[in-house]
Formats: structure tokens, C-alpha cells, sequence
């Protein structure tokens, strides 16, 4: 009697789980997914200095009051024509600036120029004040 | 009777037993939909440069075409050696996927200023507003 009615208790519980929608596979898809755009989700973080080519200007356009630093292909640092050491090019760009606020900046890098000197001299003039807009750099005419 | 009762009683508990999945998957949907989203379709230059120092590099927000001169000088785009002629059809490539896409070159501290150049100029003649050159915070 009892087995019987246990039964009846089974078949009815069967019924109810049939009717609802398994969901463990369509969970373990999205499980795999999910995985998948975590790990190949790349937040890259890029950092560095603004930059710019300007329409072609050539060195005879800039004007005589403008600062204009030149980095050879041997890799000296010219500020009018003087050559300047690397570490002090920031603090003569801010005494050229004081001196004249408005002075546009002009970067002229040779073609054989090390990034790094041409990066840093971008670095010392954003640290004089010219933050505001990009560097612009153009080929040092040879 | 009371063999009845007994049998609905294991019923409820079976029921309480399960947990209730729902609220987990909307959870999990929510995220799964946000890191598609998120997926930023970034163009990796493909090689790995030592990049030269600077006090005041800043964060590069929207970069997304990134380009990598390496120290002997040859130029990197989208996993892809590239001839400085075909710097500028692959710029225009990236960024016909990407029209608000950055230019951020990745050049090597020993490379040369002639490729860095030959990228800007390409840069901007495919309408870029924005190109920066990538440092390291010092």
C-alpha cells in the first residue's frame, strides 16, 4: 500500500520537473562565454606624450621669436643654434617662455634622431607649459 | 492518512532544497553582455617595444590603432611588418573599423626619428586627430 502510493508521489514529481526547461546547459554556455570576454578582455593601458605633424611647415616660416629646438642626426640638441645637454633643455624652454609667452614651439628632429632624445625633448617642453596641444615635430632639413 | 501527508511533506522539502538559479543568470547575463560590449577591438602593433621615459606622459584614452617602430627601425601594424609607402593604406584601413580611432606609435628608444615621421605624416594626411607617442611614466 504505502509502496504504492510512493508511486503515485513519483510519477507526480516527474511530471512537474518535465515541464520546467532544464537550464544547466544553456548556463554552462554562457559560463564559457562569460570566461572567454573576461580573459581576452585586454584593458590596455597606453600611456605617452601628444605629438604632431604640422602641415609642413618649413623652418623658414617659423618665426624668429619662436622656440625652435632642433635634434640632429647625431644626436645633439640645438636651442639657437647652441648645443644644449638633454637635462636642461626643460629649463631653458621655461626661461625662453618667461621671457615670451606666446612663442610657438617648433621640435625639428634629423632623420637619425634617437626616439628617445626626440621623446624627451617633447617631454621637457610639455613639462615648460606647452601642455595645452600637441608637440609639433618636423624633419630637421639636412 | 498520515502516510499521504508524509509523502507531500517530502515533496515541499525537495522543492526547498533547490536553489533558485534565476537572479544568478541575471547576473551572469548582465556581465556576459558588458564584457561583449566592453570588448575593445584593439589593433596591437604585434611586438614589444622598450619605450623611452617621460615625466609627463598621460593616459591615451581612446587609442586604439597602435603602431610600433622597433629599434631597427622597422614599423609595426596590426601583427604585420609594414613598408614605410604602406603605412598610410593601413591607417586608412584601421580606421575605416575604427573613425574614432587614436594613433599611438610605439617607438623603440633606439629607434630613428625618420620612421616616427614618415607615421605622423601618415597619420594625419588619413585624418587622425590625435597621435601620441608612447612613453613610460618615469
Amino acid at each position: 500500500m504505502s509502496t504504492r502510493l510512493n508511486n503515485l508521489g513519483r510519477a507526480l514529481s516527474d511530471n512537474e520537473e518535465e515541464s520546467e526547461i532544464n537550464l544547466t546547459p544553456m548556463l554552462d554556455v554562457v559560463f564559457i562565454m562569460l570566461i572567454f570576454f573576461i580573459v581576452t578582455a585586454s584593458f590596455l593601458k597606453e600611456v605617452g606624450v601628444d605629438a604632431q605633424r604640422p602641415p609642413s611647415v618649413t623652418p623658414d616660416d617659423t618665426k624668429s621669436e619662436s622656440i625652435t629646438i632642433r635634434i640632429t642626426s647625431t644626436n645633439k640638441i640645438l636651442v639657437d643654434g647652441r648645443t644644449v645637454d638633454p637635462r636642461a633643455v626643460s629649463s631653458l624652454i621655461t626661461r625662453r617662455k618667461a621671457e615670451n609667452p606666446d612663442a610657438p614651439l617648433a621640435v625639428l628632429a634629423g632623420k637619425r634622431a634617437r626616439t628617445e632624445l626626440v621623446v624627451g625633448v617633447i617631454d621637457a617642453a610639455r613639462e615648460a607649459g606647452f601642455r595645452s596641444e600637441p608637440i609639433p615635430i618636423s624633419p630637421l632639413p639636412e | 492518512m498520515s502516510v499521504r501527508r508524509n509523502i507531500m511533506q517530502a515533496g515541499d522539502a525537495e522543492e526547498a532544497e533547490e536553489i533558485n538559479l534565476t537572479p544568478m543568470l541575471d547576473v551572469v547575463f548582465i556581465m556576459l553582455i558588458f564584457f561583449i560590449v566592453t570588448a575593445s577591438f584593439i589593433k596591437e602593433a604585434g611586438i614589444d617595444v622598450d619605450r623611452p621615459t617621460a615625466k609627463t606622459a598621460s593616459k591615451q584614452q581612446s587609442a586604439s590603432i597602435l603602431i610600433a617602430i622597433s629599434s631597427n627601425n622597422e614599423i609595426w601594424i596590426d601583427r604585420k611588418r609594414v613598408k614605410p609607402q604602406g603605412v598610410r593604406p593601413a591607417i586608412d584601413k584601421l580606421l575605416a573599423e575604427n573613425p574614432e580611432g587614436e594613433v599611438v606609435i610605439q617607438a623603440d628608444r633606439e629607434s630613428h626619428a625618420e620612421p616616427v615621421l614618415i607615421v605622423m605624416e601618415a597619420a594625419r594626411a588619413a585624418g587622425v586627430n590625435n597621435i601620441a607617442v608612447s612613453a613610460e611614466q618615469q
